[in-house]
Protein backbone atom coordinates (compact mmCIF):
# COMPACT_ATOMS: atom_id res chain seq x y z
CA UNK A 1 0.00 0.00 0.00
CA UNK A 2 1.53 3.25 -1.11
CA UNK A 3 1.87 5.95 1.49
CA UNK A 4 1.98 8.68 -1.12
CA UNK A 5 -0.91 9.68 -3.32
CA UNK A 6 -0.67 9.45 -7.09
CA UNK A 7 -2.61 11.30 -9.82
CA UNK A 8 -5.06 8.39 -9.68
CA UNK A 9 -5.30 7.31 -6.06
CA UNK A 10 -5.20 8.73 -2.59
CA UNK A 11 -2.23 7.33 -0.69
CA UNK A 12 -2.62 5.50 2.60
CA UNK A 13 -1.57 8.47 4.72
CA UNK A 14 -3.96 10.91 3.06
CA UNK A 15 -6.80 8.43 3.48
CA UNK A 16 -5.93 7.71 7.08
CA UNK A 17 -5.78 11.40 7.90
CA UNK A 18 -9.02 12.11 6.03
CA UNK A 19 -11.06 9.40 7.73
CA UNK A 20 -9.51 9.90 11.15
CA UNK A 21 -10.46 13.55 10.86
CA UNK A 22 -14.00 12.67 9.73
CA UNK A 23 -14.51 10.29 12.67
CA UNK A 24 -12.84 12.60 15.17
CA UNK A 25 -14.87 15.64 14.13
CA UNK A 26 -18.07 13.63 14.34
CA UNK A 27 -17.09 12.52 17.84
CA UNK A 28 -16.14 16.06 18.92
CA UNK A 29 -19.40 17.53 17.60
CA UNK A 30 -21.41 14.77 19.28
CA UNK A 31 -19.65 15.30 22.61
CA UNK A 32 -20.00 19.07 22.25
CA UNK A 33 -23.75 18.93 21.76
CA UNK A 34 -24.26 16.31 24.45
CA UNK A 35 -22.05 17.73 27.18
CA UNK A 36 -23.60 21.20 27.28
CA UNK A 37 -26.95 19.66 28.29
CA UNK A 38 -25.55 17.43 31.04
CA UNK A 39 -26.50 18.37 34.60
CA UNK A 40 -23.69 20.05 36.53
CA UNK A 41 -21.55 17.30 38.04
CA UNK A 42 -18.32 15.42 37.73
CA UNK A 43 -19.62 13.67 34.59
CA UNK A 44 -20.06 17.01 32.88
CA UNK A 45 -16.53 18.12 33.77
CA UNK A 46 -15.10 14.83 32.54
CA UNK A 47 -17.04 15.03 29.29
CA UNK A 48 -15.85 18.59 28.71
CA UNK A 49 -12.29 17.43 29.39
CA UNK A 50 -12.72 14.63 26.84
CA UNK A 51 -14.20 17.00 24.25
CA UNK A 52 -11.27 19.35 24.69
CA UNK A 53 -8.67 16.55 24.54
CA UNK A 54 -10.23 15.14 21.36
CA UNK A 55 -10.37 18.65 19.88
CA UNK A 56 -6.72 19.35 20.61
CA UNK A 57 -5.80 15.98 19.10
CA UNK A 58 -7.70 16.96 15.97
CA UNK A 59 -5.80 20.25 15.85
CA UNK A 60 -2.59 18.20 15.76
CA UNK A 61 -3.98 15.93 13.06
CA UNK A 62 -5.12 18.94 11.00
CA UNK A 63 -1.64 20.47 11.13
CA UNK A 64 -0.03 17.17 10.08
CA UNK A 65 -2.60 16.81 7.35
CA UNK A 66 -1.92 20.25 5.92
CA UNK A 67 1.84 19.70 6.02
CA UNK A 68 1.45 16.34 4.31
CA UNK A 69 -0.76 17.90 1.66
CA UNK A 70 2.13 20.23 0.75
CA UNK A 71 4.41 17.26 0.13
CA UNK A 72 1.93 14.79 -1.28
CA UNK A 73 0.53 14.39 -4.77
CA UNK A 74 -3.24 14.16 -5.32
CA UNK A 75 -5.62 12.49 -7.77
CA UNK A 76 -6.75 14.37 -10.85
CA UNK A 77 -10.45 15.12 -11.13
CA UNK A 78 -12.31 12.46 -13.09
CA UNK A 79 -12.19 13.18 -16.81
CA UNK A 80 -14.95 15.45 -17.99
CA UNK A 81 -15.46 17.20 -14.64
CA UNK A 82 -16.90 20.67 -15.33
CA UNK A 83 -14.64 23.52 -14.32
CA UNK A 84 -17.23 25.00 -11.90
CA UNK A 85 -17.48 21.66 -10.13
CA UNK A 86 -13.74 21.38 -9.75
CA UNK A 87 -13.66 24.96 -8.42
CA UNK A 88 -16.58 24.36 -6.04
CA UNK A 89 -14.91 21.24 -4.68
CA UNK A 90 -11.64 23.14 -4.28
CA UNK A 91 -13.35 25.98 -2.42
CA UNK A 92 -15.20 23.56 -0.13
CA UNK A 93 -11.94 21.81 0.68
CA UNK A 94 -10.21 25.11 1.50
CA UNK A 95 -13.10 26.01 3.83
CA UNK A 96 -12.99 22.57 5.42
CA UNK A 97 -9.26 22.91 6.09
CA UNK A 98 -9.87 26.36 7.55
CA UNK A 99 -12.58 25.03 9.86
CA UNK A 100 -10.38 22.13 10.94
CA UNK A 101 -8.07 24.77 12.40
CA UNK A 102 -10.67 27.32 13.46
CA UNK A 103 -12.75 24.90 15.55
CA UNK A 104 -10.09 23.73 17.96
CA UNK A 105 -8.43 27.16 18.07
CA UNK A 106 -11.69 28.97 18.86
CA UNK A 107 -12.49 26.30 21.47
CA UNK A 108 -9.07 26.76 23.02
CA UNK A 109 -9.48 30.54 22.97
CA UNK A 110 -12.93 30.28 24.57
CA UNK A 111 -11.61 27.94 27.21
CA UNK A 112 -8.75 30.33 27.99
CA UNK A 113 -10.90 33.46 28.13
CA UNK A 114 -13.38 31.64 30.39
CA UNK A 115 -10.56 30.69 32.75
CA UNK A 116 -11.03 26.93 32.53
CA UNK A 117 -8.14 24.50 32.76
CA UNK A 118 -6.98 22.59 29.68
CA UNK A 119 -5.33 19.25 30.14
CA UNK A 120 -4.73 16.87 27.28
CA UNK A 121 -5.96 13.41 28.34
CA UNK A 122 -4.85 13.86 31.97
CA UNK A 123 -1.26 14.12 30.76
CA UNK A 124 -0.23 17.66 29.88
CA UNK A 125 -1.60 21.03 30.70
CA UNK A 126 -1.61 23.44 27.81
CA UNK A 127 -0.98 27.18 28.13
CA UNK A 128 -3.68 29.82 27.89
CA UNK A 129 -4.19 31.60 24.58
CA UNK A 130 -5.58 34.59 26.49
CA UNK A 131 -6.19 35.81 30.00
CA UNK A 132 -9.71 35.46 31.45
CA UNK A 133 -11.89 38.12 29.83
CA UNK A 134 -15.73 38.09 29.66
CA UNK A 135 -15.97 39.96 26.33
CA UNK A 136 -13.46 37.71 24.60
CA UNK A 137 -15.13 34.70 26.18
CA UNK A 138 -18.50 35.60 24.62
CA UNK A 139 -16.89 36.29 21.25
CA UNK A 140 -14.88 33.07 21.16
CA UNK A 141 -17.93 31.08 22.24
CA UNK A 142 -20.00 32.43 19.35
CA UNK A 143 -17.12 31.78 16.97
CA UNK A 144 -16.81 28.20 18.20
CA UNK A 145 -20.53 27.43 17.92
CA UNK A 146 -21.03 29.12 14.51
CA UNK A 147 -17.91 27.44 13.18
CA UNK A 148 -19.25 24.07 14.37
CA UNK A 149 -22.56 24.52 12.54
CA UNK A 150 -20.82 25.79 9.41
CA UNK A 151 -18.62 22.71 9.51
CA UNK A 152 -21.61 20.40 9.85
CA UNK A 153 -23.36 22.10 6.91
CA UNK A 154 -20.24 21.94 4.69
CA UNK A 155 -19.58 18.30 5.54
CA UNK A 156 -23.14 17.39 4.61
CA UNK A 157 -22.63 19.17 1.28
CA UNK A 158 -19.22 17.55 0.84
CA UNK A 159 -20.46 14.04 1.61
CA UNK A 160 -23.48 14.53 -0.63
CA UNK A 161 -21.16 15.55 -3.47
CA UNK A 162 -19.02 12.46 -2.84
CA UNK A 163 -22.10 10.25 -2.99
CA UNK A 164 -23.27 12.02 -6.11
CA UNK A 165 -19.96 11.17 -7.79
CA UNK A 166 -20.31 7.59 -6.69
CA UNK A 167 -23.96 6.91 -7.40
CA UNK A 168 -24.94 9.34 -10.13
CA UNK A 169 -21.71 10.02 -12.03
CA UNK A 170 -20.45 6.52 -11.25
CA UNK A 171 -16.84 7.74 -11.17
CA UNK A 172 -13.97 6.79 -8.86
CA UNK A 173 -13.87 9.90 -6.64
CA UNK A 174 -15.16 8.10 -3.56
CA UNK A 175 -13.43 4.80 -4.40
CA UNK A 176 -10.12 6.65 -4.45
CA UNK A 177 -10.73 8.06 -0.98
CA UNK A 178 -11.89 4.66 0.28
CA UNK A 179 -8.67 3.10 -1.02
CA UNK A 180 -10.41 0.70 -3.37
CA UNK A 181 -7.98 -0.39 -6.00
CA UNK A 182 -7.34 -0.62 -8.76
CA UNK A 183 -9.62 2.27 -9.68
CA UNK A 184 -12.44 0.23 -11.17
CA UNK A 185 -14.39 2.80 -13.05
CA UNK A 186 -11.74 4.91 -14.71
CA UNK A 187 -12.03 5.13 -18.44
CA UNK A 188 -8.35 6.06 -18.85
CA UNK A 189 -6.15 3.43 -17.15
CA UNK A 190 -3.07 4.63 -15.30
CA UNK A 191 0.02 4.59 -17.52
CA UNK B 1 7.63 55.86 106.42
CA UNK B 2 3.99 56.72 106.47
CA UNK B 3 1.36 54.16 105.63
CA UNK B 4 0.62 55.89 102.38
CA UNK B 5 4.25 55.87 101.33
CA UNK B 6 4.56 52.20 102.25
CA UNK B 7 1.52 51.32 100.13
CA UNK B 8 2.82 53.24 97.18
CA UNK B 9 6.20 51.48 97.55
CA UNK B 10 4.54 48.07 97.67
CA UNK B 11 2.54 48.83 94.54
CA UNK B 12 5.66 49.92 92.70
CA UNK B 13 7.50 46.74 93.69
CA UNK B 14 4.62 44.55 92.63
CA UNK B 15 4.36 46.32 89.25
CA UNK B 16 8.10 45.89 88.71
CA UNK B 17 7.91 42.20 89.59
CA UNK B 18 4.95 41.73 87.27
CA UNK B 19 6.68 43.48 84.41
CA UNK B 20 9.85 41.46 84.91
CA UNK B 21 7.93 38.18 85.00
CA UNK B 22 5.78 39.17 82.05
CA UNK B 23 2.59 38.49 83.96
CA UNK B 24 -0.22 39.90 81.88
CA UNK B 25 -2.15 42.72 83.40
CA UNK B 26 -5.00 44.48 81.69
CA UNK B 27 -2.77 47.35 80.67
CA UNK B 28 0.00 45.07 79.42
CA UNK B 29 -2.08 43.16 76.80
CA UNK B 30 -0.50 42.85 73.37
CA UNK B 31 -1.40 45.85 71.21
CA UNK B 32 -4.32 45.63 68.80
CA UNK B 33 -3.95 46.15 65.07
CA UNK B 34 -6.40 46.81 62.32
CA UNK B 35 -6.18 45.66 58.75
CA UNK B 36 -5.34 48.00 55.92
CA UNK B 37 -7.76 46.51 53.39
CA UNK B 38 -6.18 48.02 50.32
CA UNK B 39 -2.78 46.51 51.09
CA UNK B 40 -3.93 43.13 52.42
CA UNK B 41 -5.01 39.97 50.69
CA UNK B 42 -6.49 36.64 51.64
CA UNK B 43 -6.21 34.13 48.83
CA UNK B 44 -6.15 30.41 48.21
CA UNK B 45 -4.57 28.36 45.48
CA UNK B 46 -6.57 25.41 44.23
CA UNK B 47 -5.87 22.85 41.55
CA UNK B 48 -8.32 22.01 38.78
CA UNK B 49 -7.30 19.34 36.29
CA UNK B 50 -3.67 19.99 37.02
CA UNK B 51 -3.98 23.74 36.62
CA UNK B 52 -3.60 26.15 39.52
CA UNK B 53 -6.26 28.76 40.12
CA UNK B 54 -6.34 31.58 42.62
CA UNK B 55 -9.38 32.45 44.71
CA UNK B 56 -9.53 35.78 46.47
CA UNK B 57 -11.62 36.27 49.59
CA UNK B 58 -12.45 39.91 49.11
CA UNK B 59 -14.37 40.51 52.31
CA UNK B 60 -13.09 39.55 55.74
CA UNK B 61 -12.66 41.04 59.19
CA UNK B 62 -9.68 40.49 61.45
CA UNK B 63 -9.00 41.27 65.09
CA UNK B 64 -5.27 40.97 65.68
CA UNK B 65 -3.36 41.46 68.91
CA UNK B 66 0.30 40.77 68.79
CA UNK B 67 3.46 41.51 70.65
CA UNK B 68 6.53 39.29 70.52
CA UNK B 69 7.03 39.98 74.20
CA UNK B 70 3.44 39.18 75.12
CA UNK B 71 2.48 36.02 73.28
CA UNK B 72 0.00 34.99 75.96
CA UNK B 73 -2.39 37.83 75.17
CA UNK B 74 -1.63 37.85 71.47
CA UNK B 75 -4.49 36.52 69.39
CA UNK B 76 -5.70 36.18 65.83
CA UNK B 77 -9.40 36.21 65.06
CA UNK B 78 -10.63 36.36 61.47
CA UNK B 79 -14.10 36.01 59.93
CA UNK B 80 -14.40 35.52 56.21
CA UNK B 81 -17.40 36.23 54.02
CA UNK B 82 -17.19 33.31 51.62
CA UNK B 83 -19.71 34.88 49.25
CA UNK B 84 -16.98 37.34 48.35
CA UNK B 85 -14.78 34.63 46.84
CA UNK B 86 -13.64 35.44 43.32
CA UNK B 87 -11.81 32.80 41.27
CA UNK B 88 -11.88 34.72 37.97
CA UNK B 89 -14.33 32.25 36.46
CA UNK B 90 -18.05 32.89 36.79
CA UNK B 91 -19.05 29.22 36.34
CA UNK B 92 -16.60 28.12 39.01
CA UNK B 93 -17.74 30.89 41.37
CA UNK B 94 -21.33 29.80 40.88
CA UNK B 95 -20.38 26.19 41.62
CA UNK B 96 -18.65 27.19 44.87
CA UNK B 97 -21.96 28.56 46.16
CA UNK B 98 -23.68 25.18 45.94
CA UNK B 99 -24.16 22.60 48.67
CA UNK B 100 -21.32 20.42 47.32
CA UNK B 101 -18.81 23.20 48.01
CA UNK B 102 -19.18 26.10 50.46
CA UNK B 103 -22.99 26.02 50.62
CA UNK B 104 -23.42 29.77 50.95
CA UNK B 105 -27.11 29.34 51.78
CA UNK B 106 -26.28 27.64 55.08
CA UNK B 107 -22.67 28.48 55.91
CA UNK B 108 -21.68 31.76 54.29
CA UNK B 109 -19.01 32.57 56.86
CA UNK B 110 -15.76 30.84 57.79
CA UNK B 111 -13.92 31.69 60.99
CA UNK B 112 -10.37 31.36 62.23
CA UNK B 113 -9.48 31.84 65.92
CA UNK B 114 -6.22 31.25 67.69
CA UNK B 115 -6.47 29.16 70.85
CA UNK B 116 -4.14 29.63 73.78
CA UNK B 117 -0.83 31.45 73.79
CA UNK B 118 1.25 31.84 70.65
CA UNK B 119 4.77 30.40 70.46
CA UNK B 120 7.70 32.44 69.25
CA UNK B 121 9.62 31.48 66.10
CA UNK B 122 12.66 32.96 64.43
CA UNK B 123 10.75 35.54 62.43
CA UNK B 124 7.30 35.56 64.02
CA UNK B 125 5.16 33.09 65.88
CA UNK B 126 3.03 29.97 65.63
CA UNK B 127 -0.61 29.88 66.64
CA UNK B 128 -2.82 26.89 67.26
CA UNK B 129 -6.10 27.87 65.75
CA UNK B 130 -9.59 26.57 65.13
CA UNK B 131 -10.60 26.95 61.50
CA UNK B 132 -14.31 26.51 60.88
CA UNK B 133 -15.50 26.09 57.31
CA UNK B 134 -18.92 24.77 56.37
CA UNK B 135 -19.63 24.13 60.04
CA UNK B 136 -16.65 21.78 60.40
CA UNK B 137 -13.99 22.79 62.87
CA UNK B 138 -10.37 21.74 62.60
CA UNK B 139 -7.45 22.61 64.85
CA UNK B 140 -4.59 23.75 62.65
CA UNK B 141 -1.06 24.97 63.21
CA UNK B 142 -0.59 28.43 61.82
CA UNK B 143 2.98 29.73 61.59
CA UNK B 144 3.34 33.31 60.44
CA UNK B 145 6.02 35.84 59.79
CA UNK B 146 5.78 39.21 61.50
CA UNK B 147 7.55 42.11 59.85
CA UNK B 148 7.44 45.44 61.64
CA UNK B 149 7.05 48.26 59.16
CA UNK B 150 6.77 52.00 59.30
CA UNK B 151 3.59 52.73 61.24
CA UNK B 152 2.56 49.11 61.67
CA UNK B 153 3.52 45.62 60.62
CA UNK B 154 2.92 42.92 58.05
CA UNK B 155 1.69 39.41 58.85
CA UNK B 156 2.45 36.75 56.22
CA UNK B 157 1.50 33.12 56.28
CA UNK B 158 0.90 30.13 54.05
CA UNK B 159 -0.89 27.04 55.25
CA UNK B 160 -1.82 23.91 53.37
CA UNK B 161 -5.28 22.45 53.94
CA UNK B 162 -7.08 19.34 52.78
CA UNK B 163 -10.47 20.39 51.42
CA UNK B 164 -12.01 17.04 52.42
CA UNK B 165 -11.38 17.87 56.12
CA UNK B 166 -14.11 20.45 55.74
CA UNK B 167 -16.43 18.38 53.57
CA UNK B 168 -15.70 20.55 50.54
CA UNK B 169 -16.52 18.61 47.40
CA UNK B 170 -17.32 15.22 48.86
CA UNK B 171 -18.76 12.19 47.04
CA UNK B 172 -18.06 12.14 43.31
CA UNK B 173 -16.23 15.46 43.64
CA UNK B 174 -13.62 13.89 45.92
CA UNK B 175 -11.70 12.84 42.77
CA UNK B 176 -8.27 14.36 43.34
CA UNK B 177 -7.38 14.35 39.63
CA UNK B 178 -10.25 16.71 38.79
CA UNK B 179 -10.11 19.05 41.79
CA UNK B 180 -7.00 18.68 43.93
CA UNK B 181 -7.44 17.87 47.62
CA UNK B 182 -4.72 20.25 48.70
CA UNK B 183 -5.48 23.92 48.93
CA UNK B 184 -2.87 26.47 49.96
CA UNK B 185 -4.11 29.50 51.80
CA UNK B 186 -1.95 32.59 51.50
CA UNK B 187 -2.38 35.41 53.97
CA UNK B 188 -0.88 38.84 53.68
CA UNK B 189 -2.14 41.36 56.19
CA UNK B 190 -0.89 44.93 56.28
CA UNK B 191 -1.56 46.12 59.82
CA UNK B 192 -1.60 49.45 61.53
CA UNK B 193 -2.11 50.10 65.23
CA UNK B 194 -5.79 50.16 66.08
CA UNK B 195 -7.24 53.41 67.26
CA UNK B 196 -7.58 53.05 71.04
CA UNK B 197 -11.10 52.04 71.87
CA UNK B 198 -12.95 54.61 73.95
C1 LIG C 1 -12.18 20.15 16.26
C2 LIG C 1 -12.67 20.26 17.15
C3 LIG C 1 -13.93 20.71 17.84
C4 LIG C 1 -15.23 20.63 17.46
C5 LIG C 1 -15.79 20.05 16.18
C6 LIG C 1 -16.01 21.21 18.51
C7 LIG C 1 -17.38 21.30 18.51
C8 LIG C 1 -18.14 21.79 19.53
C9 LIG C 1 -19.58 21.83 19.58
C10 LIG C 1 -20.51 21.34 18.47
C11 LIG C 1 -19.94 22.39 20.75
C12 LIG C 1 -21.35 22.64 21.26
C13 LIG C 1 -21.71 24.05 21.04
C14 LIG C 1 -22.99 24.42 21.70
O1 LIG C 1 -24.04 24.02 21.19
O2 LIG C 1 -22.93 25.10 22.74
C15 LIG C 1 -18.74 22.70 21.47
C16 LIG C 1 -18.71 23.28 22.70
C17 LIG C 1 -17.54 23.52 23.41
N1 LIG C 1 -16.26 23.32 22.96
FE1 LIG C 1 -15.72 22.50 21.25
N2 LIG C 1 -15.17 21.64 19.50
C18 LIG C 1 -13.88 21.35 19.13
C19 LIG C 1 -12.73 21.62 19.83
C20 LIG C 1 -12.69 22.20 21.05
C21 LIG C 1 -11.49 22.48 21.80
C22 LIG C 1 -10.08 22.15 21.34
C23 LIG C 1 -11.88 23.06 22.97
C24 LIG C 1 -11.04 23.55 24.12
C25 LIG C 1 -9.85 23.55 24.27
C26 LIG C 1 -13.31 23.14 22.95
C27 LIG C 1 -14.06 23.66 23.98
C28 LIG C 1 -15.41 23.69 24.00
C29 LIG C 1 -16.18 24.14 25.13
C30 LIG C 1 -15.61 24.62 26.45
C31 LIG C 1 -17.52 24.05 24.74
C32 LIG C 1 -18.72 24.34 25.62
C33 LIG C 1 -19.34 25.62 25.33
C34 LIG C 1 -20.48 25.85 26.29
O3 LIG C 1 -20.39 25.42 27.44
O4 LIG C 1 -21.45 26.47 25.87
N3 LIG C 1 -13.77 22.62 21.78
N4 LIG C 1 -17.65 22.33 20.71
C1 LIG D 1 -18.67 11.23 5.81
C2 LIG D 1 -18.29 11.71 5.02
C3 LIG D 1 -17.23 12.05 4.05
C4 LIG D 1 -17.09 11.55 2.79
C5 LIG D 1 -17.97 10.52 2.12
C6 LIG D 1 -15.94 12.18 2.21
C7 LIG D 1 -15.46 11.93 0.96
C8 LIG D 1 -14.39 12.54 0.38
C9 LIG D 1 -13.87 12.26 -0.91
C10 LIG D 1 -14.42 11.22 -1.85
C11 LIG D 1 -12.84 13.08 -1.14
C12 LIG D 1 -11.98 13.14 -2.39
C13 LIG D 1 -12.34 14.34 -3.17
C14 LIG D 1 -11.45 14.53 -4.36
O1 LIG D 1 -10.78 13.57 -4.74
O2 LIG D 1 -11.45 15.63 -4.87
C15 LIG D 1 -12.69 13.91 -0.01
C16 LIG D 1 -11.74 14.90 0.13
C17 LIG D 1 -11.68 15.76 1.19
N1 LIG D 1 -12.41 15.66 2.34
FE1 LIG D 1 -13.91 14.38 2.71
N2 LIG D 1 -15.40 13.07 3.11
C18 LIG D 1 -16.17 13.02 4.24
C19 LIG D 1 -15.97 13.75 5.36
C20 LIG D 1 -15.07 14.76 5.49
C21 LIG D 1 -14.90 15.56 6.66
C22 LIG D 1 -15.65 15.41 7.96
C23 LIG D 1 -13.93 16.44 6.38
C24 LIG D 1 -13.38 17.50 7.24
C25 LIG D 1 -13.68 18.46 7.63
C26 LIG D 1 -13.49 16.21 5.02
C27 LIG D 1 -12.52 16.97 4.39
C28 LIG D 1 -12.04 16.70 3.14
C29 LIG D 1 -11.05 17.50 2.47
C30 LIG D 1 -10.37 18.75 3.01
C31 LIG D 1 -10.81 16.89 1.24
C32 LIG D 1 -9.85 17.38 0.16
C33 LIG D 1 -8.55 16.69 0.30
C34 LIG D 1 -7.52 17.43 -0.50
O3 LIG D 1 -7.74 17.70 -1.68
O4 LIG D 1 -6.49 17.69 0.10
N3 LIG D 1 -14.18 15.17 4.51
N4 LIG D 1 -13.64 13.55 0.93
Amino acid sequence: MALQSTPFRWGALARLLHWAMALGLGYAVGLGLWMTDLPVGIQKIKTYALHKSVGITLLGIAVIRLLWRLLDDRPLPPPGTPRWQHRAAGLTHVLLYGLMLLLPLSGWLYNSAAGFPLRWFKLWNLPRLAEPDPALKALAHDLHVYAAWTLVALVVLHAAAALEHHVVDRDDTLNAMLGRQPPVRRKDPPP
Amino acid sequence: MTVATRLRFALLVSLLVQAAAGVPGAAAAAPAYEVDRAQSSLTFVGDQQGEKFIGTIRSFRAAIRYSPSDLATSLLDVSMDLKSIDTKNSERDAALATAVWFDYAHTPVATFRSVGPLRATKDGAVADADLVIKGKSKRITFPFRWTPAAGGAALDAKVSLDRLDFGLGAGEWADDSIIGHRVDVIVHLALKPAAPSP
